[in-house]
């Protein structure tokens, strides 16, 4: 058997785990081979290096992190959790059929019409309350003619010492 | 509770494997925030500890291709590991030591799958069974991948001793 098919079984033979057949194959080549045998004595000692090296333990600080990572997750997830509030569910509710609302407008074949309609609403609405703002205007100006006119006649009435000559103006 | 009960595990397996100190917390911490957020993905017909150990794996070996930490990043292996047989003064002690010493800076030399299979099987003592569940790959292939593996490092550690000797 050549030294590198070899080389292949010696860890499992240090493990005892070959068969009988492959056990003897190897004994008869180690046998025979001072190389393989110091291969395996090296092995040995890798094994023995590898069990050897021993845990640390975790540092205070470490712990500390790790102990404060629960907190930060929820930190983390508390700031999505408002989402899902059941009390934002009517929000959400008109949210969406506002959308579908808006999307039937703008996705419209007819968008061109709708916004001539739209427009033509708004100017008339527009004059309508011009209309509505002048006859106001033309209101208050009556009303405050007859409150002067109210006011002159008061202040013409006898009791309140009208058509009298005022002694400070002469 | 998991940080009492997987924190060193899951620090010593991120230690051996990226063998930076400082890499290796910031790794723990990645881990177990990782871990937090995935609990809720865990079968309870599974072992908790294969699958937090293939969850810490995974993290490892992507942090790893990202990162591609450098043959030098490896701590020296210093006073963290000085261990009491050493200190007592007997030389096979110190020839330990040294074998020690060799093996975990070979470590590095390992491809990154061998490495954790190598380190899971003769660092935290998984059986193979165990191994191949963490990996989520057929007995054999873990088998050879960890004969493989021990046998690079077997190989590094009879170099440097022949160029010790040679010197």
């Amino acid at each position: 058997m050549e030294c590198e098919r070899l080389e292949e079984l010696l860890p499992s033979f240090l493990e005892g785990a070959l068969s009988q057949e492959e056990k003897a194959l190897v004994e008869s080549h180690l046998a025979g081979c001072p190389d393989c045998r110091g291969l395996l004595a090296v092995l040995a000692r890798t094994q023995q290096a590898l069990a050897g090296l021993p845990e640390l333990e975790v540092s205070p600080g470490l712990r500390a992190r790790l102990l404060a990572i629960p907190e930060r997750k929820k930190k983390f997830s508390f700031s999505f959790d408002f989402v899902l509030k059941p009390s934002l569910q009517p929000v959400f509710a008109a949210a969406t059929i506002f959308m579908t609302l808006l999307s039937f407008y703008l996705f419209n074949p007819n968008k061109a019409t709708i916004d001539r309609t739209i427009d033509r609403k708004v100017h008339s609405g527009y004059s309508e309350v011009e209309k509505l703002y002048a006859s106001a205007g033309s209101f208050t100006e009556r009303l405050g003619d007859a409150a002067e006119n109210v006011y002159v006649s008061v202040k013409n009435w006898k009791i309140f010492g009208g058509n009298e000559r005022d002694p400070y103006t002469e | 509770m998991l940080v009492n009960e997987y924190s060193k595990r899951v620090f010593n397996l991120a230690y051996q494997f990226a063998g930076s100190y400082q890499e290796a917390e910031d790794l723990t911490q990645d881990i177990f925030f990782k871990l937090y957020g995935a609990l809720r993905k865990y079968d309870f017909e599974k072992n908790f500890t294969a699958w937090l150990l293939t969850l810490a794996k995974n993290h490892l070996i992507d942090t790893y291709r990202k990162t591609k930490w450098e043959k030098s990043h490896r701590d020296e292996f210093d006073e963290r590991f000085a261990s009491p047989e050493a200190a007592q003064g007997p030389e096979s002690g110190l020839a330990q030591e040294a074998d020690r010493k060799l093996i975990w800076a070979g470590l590095n030399q390992l491809a990154p799958e061998t490495r954790m299979a190598v380190i899971l099987r003769d660092l935290q003592d998984k059986s193979y069974e165990e191994v191949a569940e963490i990996l989520g790959l057929p007995l054999g292939t873990v088998k050879s991948r960890i004969n493989r593996g021990r046998l690079q490092l077997a190989k590094i550690l009879k170099d440097k001793k022949e160029d010790v000797h040679g010197m």
